[in-house]
C-alpha cells in the first residue's frame, strides 16, 4: 500500500515538471538568423528573422530590425513586435556586417551565446560585405526561406571547401588562441546573394583582409584540414614564357600536409604538401602517359607560387589564419613565450617554405 | 560467525561502489582548474593525485584488514573507547550529510542551469529524493546492485566524448612539461581531492565476500576513476585552445555541446540527464553511511526512517536557503578541507595507531 501511494505520488511529480513551463510551438519566435551592423551614426542594428507557425499568415517569415545597445538588449525590442517570445536557442546563422566587423571589441557583442546555456553554439558566423540590411529583408522567388536557403549554402559549400564553416564555439576557439587568428565565411549581395569566399580577421577579431574560393582551399590545406573535396582548376605555365593558357581540373582524394618548425632568429616552418590528383578536366593536348614528370612538375611550381602569394599577403596583414603559431608553440616553446603577445608580427618575419609534391593517380576515362 | 552475512557484496559491486562514491558533478569542471594551474600539463597532475589516494586506500584497507568483522563504526570504538569513538563517527557522519548534500546542491545547480530553470531546487531535490529513498534504505548490497547497473547502462557516454575529437588539435599538448614540474605539482592537491570518495571502503570492508581481493578492488576503483579523468581531461585539452579552456565554467559540458546530429540537437542535455545517474551513485552511499552511522550511534537497526529526516532536512536546507554557484563552490572546500583529513590522513593514523594499540594489547596479555 506504503508502496502504492509512493508511486503514484512520483508518477504524479514527473508529469507536473511538464505542465509548469510548457511553452507553445506558436508562442516561440525563433530567431534562426541573427543580424548585426551598425547604423551610419555608429549605433548597434540588431536584425532577426524567424518562421511563422501560422495558417493565415501570407508570409511565413518575419524579419525585424531593431536598434538596441546590446544582443540581449535587442530581444526586449524584438518581443515588442514579433508574434511571440524571442529564443535564441536555434539560431543557424550569425550574420555580422562589415561596418561592425571593423570595429574594436566587436566580439564583445556575442558574449550571450556562450552565458546562456540555453543558446547553442553551433551557430555559423558569417561575415557581410555590406549592409546586413540588404541579406535580411531579401527575398529571392527561387529559393527556400532565408534562413534555410542560407545555412544549406554554408554547409555544402564548406563541403568543397569554397569557404570556411566556422561555428560560434570555433570562433571563440580561433579568437581567443594565441597562436592563431579567426576565418569566417563570406557573403556578398548584388542582385543575389553570393557566396564570396573567407574573411580573415586578425588578433582583435578585426576585419583585415579576403580570400577567393580558391586561395580558402589553400588556406584550408595550411591548416592541416584536409576534409571533404579539393577541386581545382588551374592554368599551368608548360611553356616558360608562353602566352597560352593551358587550363586543368582536378580533384585531389588525397591531401597529407606536414609542418616543421625550427628558430634560427625569427621562425621557420617547412610545411610539405603532399597530394593525389586526379584529372578531371584538360583543355590542351598533353600524352599524360609519357610525360607525366613534366605535368606533375607544372602543376607543383602553379600551386606552390599560389600558396606563397597567399601567404605574403596574410604576412603583410600581420595575420596567420593558418594556425603556425601553435606548431611554435608546440616545438619551440622558450621562443614562443617571448612573442605569444605578439604572434601576428613575429609571423609576419617568419620564413614560410611551401613544398609541394604531386603524384597524378589517374588521368580520367579518356587519353 | 559472519555479522553481515546477509548482506555481502561481490567485488564488482566493492570497485563501483567505490568508483561511483568518486566520480560526481566535479569532473565537469575539472579540466578547467587544472588549465587554471597548469595549464595542458594539468593532466599529469592526475596520475599523481591517483597514486596518493591509492596509498591511502591501501592504508585504509590495511586497517580493515585487522578487523576484518567490523565496520569503521565497532573499530573506532574498539580503538578509542565509547566517548571518543563516538565522536569520531560523528564527525564521520556529518562529514557523508556534508557530502551528500553538496552532491544534491551541485547537482540541482546543474539542473537548473541547464534544462530546469524556472523549476525551484527544492522541487528537483524532492525528485531526486525519491529514488535515493527506495535505494539508500536498503543496505549495502542493494546499494551496490544499483551502482554495478549503473555503471553498465552509462558506460557509453565516454564514446561521445570522441566526436568532438574529429576537431582537435593534438599539438596542444605539447610540449610536455612546459614550464617544468612546480605548475604540475601545485595542480595535485586539485586531483587528490577529486579522488574523494574513497574512504566509503572503510564501511563497505567488512560486507565484502572475497576479502583477499579488497587491496585489488580499492585500487581498480581508484583506476577506473583516473583513466576517466585523464581521458576527459585531454579530449578538453585536445579540443579546447589552451588559451581558451580557463573561460568555460564547466568545458566538459561545452564539449558536449559541439555534438550535434542531423536529428538532434544540444546533445548536452541529453547527457547531463544521464549522467544524473553517474551523480546519483556518488549521493546514495553517501546518505546510506550518513544515516547508518546515526542509526548505529543510537542503536537501532533499521535506518530508513533516518533516510527520510536527512532527506527532509537536506530538501528543507534549500527551500530556505537556496543556495547559489558561489556557495556552492565554498561548500566543496569546505568540504575538501575535511575529506583531506578523513580520507587520506586518517588511514595512515588509524593504521599505526592500531598496530601500536595490538602491540600493547598482546604484551598486557602475556
Amino acid at each position: 500500500m506504503k508502496r502504492k501511494i509512493l508511486l503514484c505520488l512520483s508518477l504524479l511529480a514527473m508529469m507536473m515538471t511538464g505542465c509548469v513551463d510548457q511553452i507553445n510551438v506558436e508562442d516561440v519566435t525563433l530567431s534562426l538568423i541573427l543580424g548585426l551592423d551598425l547604423d551610419e551614426d555608429d549605433h548597434l542594428v540588431v536584425y532577426m528573422s524567424s518562421p511563422v507557425f501560422n495558417k493565415e499568415a501570407k508570409v511565413k517569415e518575419e524579419k525585424v530590425e531593431v536598434k538596441a545597445v546590446t544582443i540581449r538588449d535587442s530581444r526586449e525590442l524584438f518581443d515588442m513586435t514579433v508574434m511571440a517570445l524571442t529564443s535564441g536557442s536555434k539560431t543557424q546563422l550569425i550574420l555580422v556586417g562589415k561596418k561592425l566587423l571593423k570595429r574594436k571589441n566587436w566580439i564583445d557583442y556575442i558574449d550571450p551565446f556562450f552565458r546562456d546555456p540555453k543558446n547553442t553554439v553551433t551557430t555559423r558566423v558569417v561575415a557581410i560585405d555590406g549592409p546586413v540590411s540588404d541579406v535580411i529583408f531579401f527575398r529571392p522567388k527561387d529559393k527556400p526561406r532565408l534562413p534555410l536557403y542560407l545555412t544549406n549554402l554554408v554547409e555544402t559549400d564548406y563541403r568543397r571547401n569554397i569557404t570556411v564553416k566556422t561555428t560560434i564555439q570555433e570562433f571563440r576557439k580561433q579568437t581567443m588562441e594565441k597562436g592563431m587568428t579567426a576565418s569566417i565565411t563570406e557573403m556578398k549581395k548584388d542582385h543575389k546573394i553570393m557566396l564570396t569566399g573567407t574573411a580573415l580577421l586578425d588578433e582583435q577579431s578585426r576585419y583585415k583582409l579576403s580570400i577567393k574560393p580558391h586561395e580558402n582551399k589553400l588556406l584550408r590545406i595550411l591548416q592541416h584540414k584536409t576534409k571533404g573535396d579539393f577541386p581545382f582548376t588551374i592554368s599551368v605555365p608548360l611553356e616558360s614564357n608562353g602566352r597560352d593558357k593551358y587550363w586543368i581540373s582536378f580533384s585531389t582524394p588525397n591531401v597529407k600536409v606536414k609542418t616543421k618548425v625550427r628558430y634560427d632568429g625569427h621562425f621557420i616552418f617547412d610545411t610539405d604538401v603532399k597530394m593525389r590528383i586526379a584529372i578531371t578536366e584538360r583543355l590542351f593536348p598533353f600524352n599524360v602517359r609519357k610525360d607525366t614528370a613534366k605535368l606533375q612538375k607544372s602543376i607543383e611550381t602553379k600551386l606552390q607560387a599560389d600558396f606563397e602569394r597567399l601567404i605574403k599577403k596574410t604576412q603583410t596583414a600581420t595575420i596567420d589564419p593558418f594556425g603556425y603559431g601553435i606548431y611554435a608553440r608546440a616545438y619551440t616553446y622558450p621562443e614562443w613565450k617571448k612573442v605569444q603577445n605578439q604572434w601576428g608580427k613575429a609571423f609576419s618575419k617568419a620564413d614560410l617554405n611551401v613544398k609541394v609534391h604531386v603524384t597524378i593517380g589517374g588521368m580520367g576515362t579518356i587519353k | 560467525m559472519k555479522k553481515y552475512a546477509y548482506n555481502e557484496i561481490t567485488l564488482m559491486q566493492y570497485i563501483f561502489l567505490i568508483n561511483g562514491a568518486q566520480v560526481a558533478t566535479g569532473v565537469l569542471a575539472l579540466p578547467r582548474i587544472l588549465a587554471e594551474k597548469a595549464g595542458t600539463d594539468g593532466w599529469i597532475a592526475i596520475p599523481i593525485g591517483w597514486f596518493f589516494s591509492v596509498v591511502a586506500s591501501i592504508f585504509l584497507v590495511k586497517t580493515a584488514e585487522r578487523y576484518p568483522d567490523d565496520t569503521l563504526f565497532e573499530i573506532l570504538i574498539r580503538l578509542f573507547g565509547k566517548i571518543v569513538g563516538k565522536v569520531a563517527i560523528i564527525v564521520y557522519m556529518v562529514y557523508f550529510a556534508f557530502y551528500a548534500w553538496i552532491i544534491f546542491v551541485n547537482g540541482s545547480l546543474y539542473i537548473k542551469a541547464w534544462f530546469l530553470p524556472k523549476t525551484p531546487s527544492y522541487i528537483i531535490l524532492l525528485l531526486f529524493s525519491i529514488p535515493t529513498f527506495f535505494v539508500a534504505r536498503n543496505g549495502i548490497r542493494v546499494l551496490g546492485r544499483y551502482s554495478e547497473l549503473s555503471f553498465y547502462m552509462v558506460i557509453w557516454i565516454p564514446l561521445f566524448f570522441l566526436i568532438p575529437l574529429r576537431d582537435g588539435t593534438w599539438l596542444h599538448l605539447l610540449p610536455i612539461l612546459k614550464e617544468g614540474w612546480k605548475p604540475v605539482l601545485s595542480a595535485v592537491p586539485t586531483t587528490v581531492f577529486s579522488f574523494l570518495g574513497f574512504e566509503v571502503a572503510f564501511f563497505l570492508y567488512p560486507f565484502l565476500q572475497k576479502k583477499q581481493h579488497a587491496v585489488l578492488g580499492i585500487t581498480i576503483a581508484n583506476t577506473l576513476t583516473m583513466l576517466f579523468y585523464v581521458f576527459v581531461t585531454i579530449v578538453c585539452f585536445v579540443y579546447f585552445s589552451p588559451d581558451g579552456i580557463i573561460d568555460f565554467n564547466q568545458p566538459v559540458l561545452y564539449l558536449l555541446k559541439l555534438i550535434e546530429f542531423r536529428f538532434l540537437e544540444r546533445f548536452d542535455m541529453v547527457i547531463l540527464a544521464v549522467y544524473l545517474i553517474v551523480v546519483s551513485t556518488a549521493w546514495m552511499p553517501c546518505v546510506y553511511l550518513a544515516t547508518f552511522c546515526s542509526s548505529q550511534l543510537l542503536g537501532k537497526q533499521d535506518h530508513s526512517q533516518h533516510v527520510i529526516i536527512l532527506l527532509l532536512i537536506i530538501i528543507g536546507l534549500v527551500f530556505w536557503r537556496e543556495p547559489t554557484w558561489n556557495e556552492s563552490e565554498k561548500f566543496q572546500q569546505m568540504f575538501v578541507k575535511g575529506g583531506l583529513q578523513l580520507a587520506f590522513v586518517a588511514p595512515p593514523f588509524l593504521w599505526i595507531y592500531s598496530w601500536i594499540y595490538e602491540k600493547l594489547r598482546r604484551r598486557v596479555r602475556h
